[in-house]
């Protein structure tokens, strides 16, 4: 049985990639972080779930991603097969307010565990959540050998964390991959982040406990996909026979604006007489046109993107819509049951979202 | 009076900036950081002329004192670790003070200097293992060792902080260069000095590595200058400096053997155990911009500069003072 530590185990990848492993057998651990908050709504239905059986093999550990010691001794206690580096201060906007604790977390904590691996000598594959952020200003399509224009301090953190994982793997010979993933939504993620703010708004909307949405720039275009797929890449991507770097998104990209018609519209509303711009909402250095080319990751790994725009929109409205007690039109489920249904089903869906 | 925060005075490029601003008339404030023993021997001429502290690039209150206190107009950052090669045995500790200490630093010029200007060493080991030669402003980075992942994010946290939050702030990519201060951790140093030490009868072998690597190497009193031109710009630019020309470790033997009327084949000897994995004959400098918007053009060459270092060798090695 193999044994896999994911950091960052709360977040929207870190819950689905826990369902897929557990699926696929996997004793999974999650590091969380010691705090007097802390959100596990999005991992409690696990050990609920009958498709996990009676021994639910999911382990939560207090971790600190500023602490290398403590994360040394954690690895060579857990001797992992793989460990999936998810945990990071992964809002753009916030580390604008917080330059150093965005570099401290998301680029020196891949360090730590990284050295951390390396310290206990535990031969464990790693993968590295990077970011199409680290693109930033580069010329649209992106793949792996675009050069990176960071344009935040979110995305110079990432890049840290990226070079780092290379040097890692060339310098020690260790197992490391950077999956670079293009934006992935879904129910799961965080409420901040302007898809689920969308989703999230429309169904206040429709059940009448909100009548307006204020967001920031509608024009930046995003390659959306969806978060169960990308997921599915990095385990992928740990099963390769070499460690190497790849491009994960849909290679379509949309706009802000597009994703309000697709929303609205699938529930017979405009957009038009409830959304309002709020110049607070720009991101200070926007980034404006990204677009993955995962041309490699389908010839090298066989990984294609089930679910694309317009499915992504429906599976958020719905669930959505259902968290709010609404009956949603019911696409999502449909779906869901044509392109997943195997480890990752509707049901866990609503349960799940950040509240 | 102008007052000049120079981070790192202890340094080879500390102490050269140091005499340069004094002879400009500005108050210069020399900070080293503080729990590790730093030498002064390098500034012990002017240090009657400094003021001095210390702090640590770790700790942002500190770094914010440091700057009410001071009230620079102008911060040169080259206080950090400066070897690419043993920042592989402290990676953590690289990343935490090349890198993010310079974020903290940044941070803390926007809290309480936002008008000072802002210089960051940044080095030609952010090109790493370049894509094209030579490398410019443009040239896309690819670092291959820690030191140089660090200082890629400094670079790139002070072209954040100068279009987001607005500050001068400027990242000059300095290519390697030399002088008699110099560490002897360096090769070009540790050269002129065994050779030297040979010459007197102290040494009687130089080991290297690889004899054929390749540096663009200049004279470090010309490259403290660009820093300074790039600070007195009427826009905060980011500049490439360096020769554009490489010599070999062996010609840099070469020379400096000769100038003690040695041959170096007599001498030096090429050790497998200093031989690196990285490559650097492709590092050469494009700079161009520096040429044209700065009028920057490095005066001392190559022969002179490898001249001055073996005779200030020669010179400590036979001094009372300093044997």
């Amino acid at each position: 049985m193999k044994k896999a530590l994911i950091t960052g185990i709360t977040g929207q990848d870190g819950s689905y990639l826990a369902e897929l492993l557990l699926s696929k057998g996997y004793e999974v651990h999650g590091l969380i972080r010691r705090a007097s908050t802390f959100n596990t709504s999005r991992i409690d239905h696990i050990y609920r779930d009958p498709h996990n059986g009676e021994q639910v093999k999911l382990y939560l550990h207090y971790g600190d991603m500023a602490n290398t010691g403590h994360l040394v001794d954690l690895i060579y206690s857990l001797q992992p097969d793989e460990v999936y580096h998810l945990a990071a201060q992964s809002h753009v906007r916030v580390s604008f307010d917080m330059p150093e604790y965005t570099g401290d977390i998301t680029g020196l904590g891949t360090l730590r565990l990284l050295e951390a691996i390396r310290k206990s000598g535990v031969k464990a594959r790693f993968y590295q959540a990077s970011s199409s952020e680290m693109f930033g200003s580069a010329p649209a399509p992106q793949n792996e050998t675009t050069p990176f224009m960071p344009q935040s301090p979110y995305a110079a953190a990432k890049l840290f964390a990226y070079w780092i994982t290379r040097n890692y793997r060339q310098g020690y010979g260790i197992f490391a991959c950077n999956g670079i993933l293009f934006n992935h939504e879904s129910p799961r993620r965080g409420e901040t982040f302007v898809t689920r703010k969308i989703t999230r708004a429309l169904a206040s909307i429709l059940a009448g406990k909100q009548n307006k949405l204020y967001l920031g720039n509608l024009e930046a275009k995003r390659d959306w996909g969806y978060a169960p797929d990308y997921v599915a890449a990095m385990w992928k991507m740990l099963q390769y026979d070499r460690p190497d770097d790849f491009v994960i998104g849909t290679g379509e990209a949309h706009s802000v604006r597009e994703f309000l018609d697709e929303a609205f519209g699938y529930v017979g509303l405009d957009w038009h007489d409830y959304v309002e711009i709020d110049p607070r909402y720009f991101r200070p250095t926007e980034v404006d046109f990204l677009l993955a080319d995962a041309t490699k990751a389908s010839r090298e790994l066989d990984w294609q993107p089930r679910v694309y725009f317009k499915d992504l929109v429906r599976v958020m409205v719905d669930a959505d819509m259902e968290r709010m007690g609404l009956v949603p039109p019911g696409e999502g489920r449909r779906i869901l049951e044509k392109h997943h249904g195997n480890w990752h089903r509707w049901e866990d869906q609503a349960v799940s979202m950040e509240r | 009076m102008p007052t000049a925060l120079i981070l790192g005075i202890d340094g080879q490029d500390g102490s050269y900036l140091a005499e340069w601003l004094l002879g400009k008339g500005y108050r210069v404030v020399g900070w080293t950081p503080q729990n590790i023993a730093v030498s002064l021997s390098n500034v012990a001429q002017i240090l009657e002329h400094l003021t001095l502290t210390s702090g640590d690039l770790r700790d942002f209150d500190g770094l914010r004192e440091c700057l009410a206190r001071y009230q620079p107009d102008e911060i040169y950052h080259l206080a950090s670790p400066s070897s690419p090669y043993k920042s592989w045995q402290a990676t953590v500790e690289v990343g935490d003070i090349a890198g993010l200490g310079t974020a903290r630093l940044l941070e803390a010029v926007r809290r309480e200097t936002p008008n000072a200007r802002f210089y960051q060493a940044s080095s030609s080991e952010l090109f790493g293992d370049p894509s094209e030669v030579p490398q410019n402003e443009n040239t896309p980075f690819r670092p291959r060792n820690p030191y140089g992942i660090s200082k890629l994010y400094a670079h790139w946290m002070t072209v954040r902080y100068r279009q987001h939050y607005g500050l001068f702030a400027v990242s000059g990519i300095l290519y390697n260069h030399e002088s008699p201060r110099r560490g002897m951790d360096f090769v070009t140093r540790k050269i002129t000095h065994t050779a030297a030490q040979i010459k007197l009868g102290m040494a009687q072998e130089l080991r290297l590595g690889n004899l054929d690597a390749r540096r663009d190497w200049g004279y470090a009193g010309d490259y403290i200058v660009a820093m300074w031109q790039m600070l007195q710009q009427p826009e905060a630019e980011d500049f490439v400096i360096g020769t554009g020309v490489t010599h070999s470790v062996r010609q840099f033997c070469e020379l400096a053997f000769s100038a003690l009327g040695l041959d170096y084949r007599d001498f030096v000897v090429q050790d497998e155990q200093f031989f690196r994995k990285e490559d650097t004959a492709q590092l050469v400098a494009d700079a161009r911009k520096a040429r044209e918007k700065l009028g920057w053009r490095p005066k001392v060459g190559f022969e002179s500069l490898v001249h001055m270092m073996v005779m200030h060798d020669l010179r400590i090695l036979t001094s009372p003072e300093t044997r």
